[in-house]
């Protein structure tokens, strides 16, 4: 590279853009995430049905023209019910991955830099959740708060910050020996600014691809719990307990569990997708 | 000349535990002492291992001393807390060996020249940003370097940003520590025409670590040759390189390889390899 080139860039977006395209996997991922969530977002316009709306004569009906997706036992439109159900599934991952992560990223920094007494309380109560299977630690949180959603997302969030946690604190331990580190410090820098301007950018590689694997994960997790009963309550559209009440009806009536159960597994694809091309989209070396 | 940095006795000790638990002590620096005036350039010599590193950490403070006294301007300075040693920080800089670790890959040239003195605060945007294109001019970097990260730089090229962001407070001691020994031969030769030049525009006082005792000759004129954590013999480089008083500095002259001619430290540090 000679550096009396000009100095004309693309535009960051145009960059992602470029970058994606090479990878026809990731752009699979972004084009389904893209699609559910759009879907979710325009689900009072593009849904044919109120998901609510009860229809007994019309009840278990299999798929047809005014139906795609057929009915459930209460004459409701699937389609419709899985169209506000991406709405669900979409906010319960986001939040999920968001709030566990931003705790995550703190503590693991907090761990990471300062080490000492806050390292082993951190890392103490981390490796003590990370020791119950998550599933089985989720549940207990939830039953003890009791069921809904909110109190779900809550217990998967606990379970889920401490895999953040690690990993944000490994990461600050290689970067903090680094010598563009050091040499902050060597001109002044306080540790908040050293930690928050120059270690967690150059954590955000491993960080967004976990995040980005972990909103299927945290998907899935939340479909389960309310599968068993625990999440989402009737009659929230929720794909997890619609395909909880699904299960009496899974052989006669195929289409009642079969949509939402696709539903969860192209969505968790799109973000596994994504999360798998998302190194070379953030690594700066990756741009031309 | 008055002494603008003074070191004395200086030691650091490093303590490990072993795997069952014994305790073992490692004297990275062994009472040194060094007095630095202003305007010299100071090379400081030793084969790997022998501290030369670790005291250039304990002056910027990157590690604290195990005892000795650091003194700026006659003011002691080694135990200053964080906060009182930040004025101070911008009239000591250091560039570092690696140039691929020290920039930041996440941050354009603008960002990371800009650092040193965005900490120190009290410049506008511009200020700095005019300062950055003056230091990378003299450096040898076009302006449009500013907006490109560190990845479309070569080895050579960020150690001049190094140097560049090390220049941005208007240091007055400059701490190199073996800012070439990453780097080919001819860029070598660029880079420390650089400093020389650099040296003479802005009246900076080196500090220059290096186990290439060629590249010392050529960049200082007082040397120090450092062994096992101590000072083995300092004085003009002229005297110390071309008649040793010290076993160890004649041993270490003669480890320089030489391809076909008999041993003679050359005047350009390019043309001896």
């Amino acid at each position: 590279m000679n550096e009396t080139a000009a100095a004309v860039r693309p535009s960051r977006w145009k960059e992602i853009w470029e970058i994606a395209l090479r990878n026809k996997l990731t752009l699979t991922g972004f084009i389904i995430v893209g699609l559910v969530v759009l879907v979710g977002l325009l689900a009072p316009v593009l849904a044919p049905y109120d998901p609510n709306l009860m229809d007994i004569p019309a009840r278990l009906q299999g798929p047809s023209s005014a139906h795609p997706f057929g009915t459930d036992e209460m004459g409701r439109d699937i389609l419709s019910r899985v169209m506000y159900g991406a709405r669900i599934s979409i906010a319960v991952g986001v939040i999920i991955v968001a709030v566990s992560a931003a705790i995550g990223v703190v503590l693991g920094s907090l761990s990471g830099y300062f080490g000492g007494k806050i390292d082993q309380a951190v890392m103490a109560v981390t490796d003590m959740i990370l020791a119950f299977p998550s599933m089985v630690l989720a549940l207990a949180l939830t039953a003890a708060m009791g069921p809904g959603l909110l109190n779900t997302m809550l217990a998967v969030i606990i379970v889920r910050i401490p895999m953040y946690t690690r990993l944000m604190r490994g990461q600050v331990l290689v970067q903090k020996e680094q010598q563009y580190v050091r040499a902050a410090r060597t001109f002044g820098e306080k540790p908040f600014w050293i930690v928050a301007r120059h270690i967690v950018p150059n954590c955000l590689t491993p960080l967004m691809v976990q995040m980005t694997l972990g909103i299927g994960d945290a998907i899935l997790i939340a479909s389960s719990m309310s599968f068993i009963g625990l999440g989402a309550q009737p009659p929230t559209p929720e794909w997890g307990a619609m395909i909880s009440t699904a299960r009496v009806y899974a052989i006669d009536q195929w289409w009642y569990a079969a949509f939402p159960g696709l539903s969860i597994l192209i969505t968790i694809m799109g973000f596994n997708l994504i999360g798998d091309g998302i190194r070379d989209i953030l690594d700066p070396r990756s741009r031309k | 000349m008055s002494a603008l940095l003074e070191i004395e006795n200086l030691t650091k000790t490093f303590r490990t535990r072993g795997f069952f638990g014994k305790v073992k002590e490692v004297h990275a620096l062994n009472g040194v002492s060094l007095t630095i005036h202003k305007g010299e350039s100071i090379g400081i010599v030793g084969e790997s291992g022998c501290g030369k590193s670790t005291l250039a950490n304990l002056i910027v403070r990157l590690e604290e001393p195990t005892s000795g006294t650091i003194r700026l301007d006659g003011k002691d300075i080694t135990h200053l807390k964080e906060e009182e040693l930040r004025p101070l920080r911008r009239r000591i800089q250091i560039v570092f060996q690696d140039p691929y670790s020290s920039l930041s890959p996440r941050m354009t040239i603008g960002q990371i020249v800009a650092e040193p003195m965005r900490v120190l605060g009290g410049h506008s945007e511009a200020e700095i940003r005019e300062r950055a294109e003056t230091l990378l001019h003299m450096v040898g970097l076009q302006p449009g370097a500013l907006a490109r990260y560190p990845h479309e730089f070569s080895g050579g090229q960020r150690q001049r940003i190094s140097i560049a962001r090390a220049l941005m407070t208007e240091p007055e001691i400059l701490i190199l520590d073996e800012p070439t020994s990453a780097l080919d031969v001819s860029v070598q030769a660029q880079v420390l025409n650089i400093l020389t030049d650099l040296r003479e525009k802005l009246h900076l006082t080196y500090l220059f670590i290096s186990h290439n005792l060629a590249v010392v000759k050529y960049i200082s004129d007082q040397t120090v040759v450092m062994r096992r954590g101590e000072v083995v013999e300092m004085g003009p480089s002229d005297r110390i390189l071309t008649a040793p008083s010290e076993k160890y500095t004649r041993e270490l002259i003669e480890a320089v390889p030489m391809i076909g001619k008999p041993f003679r430290l050359l005047e350009d540090p390019a043309e001896s390899l």
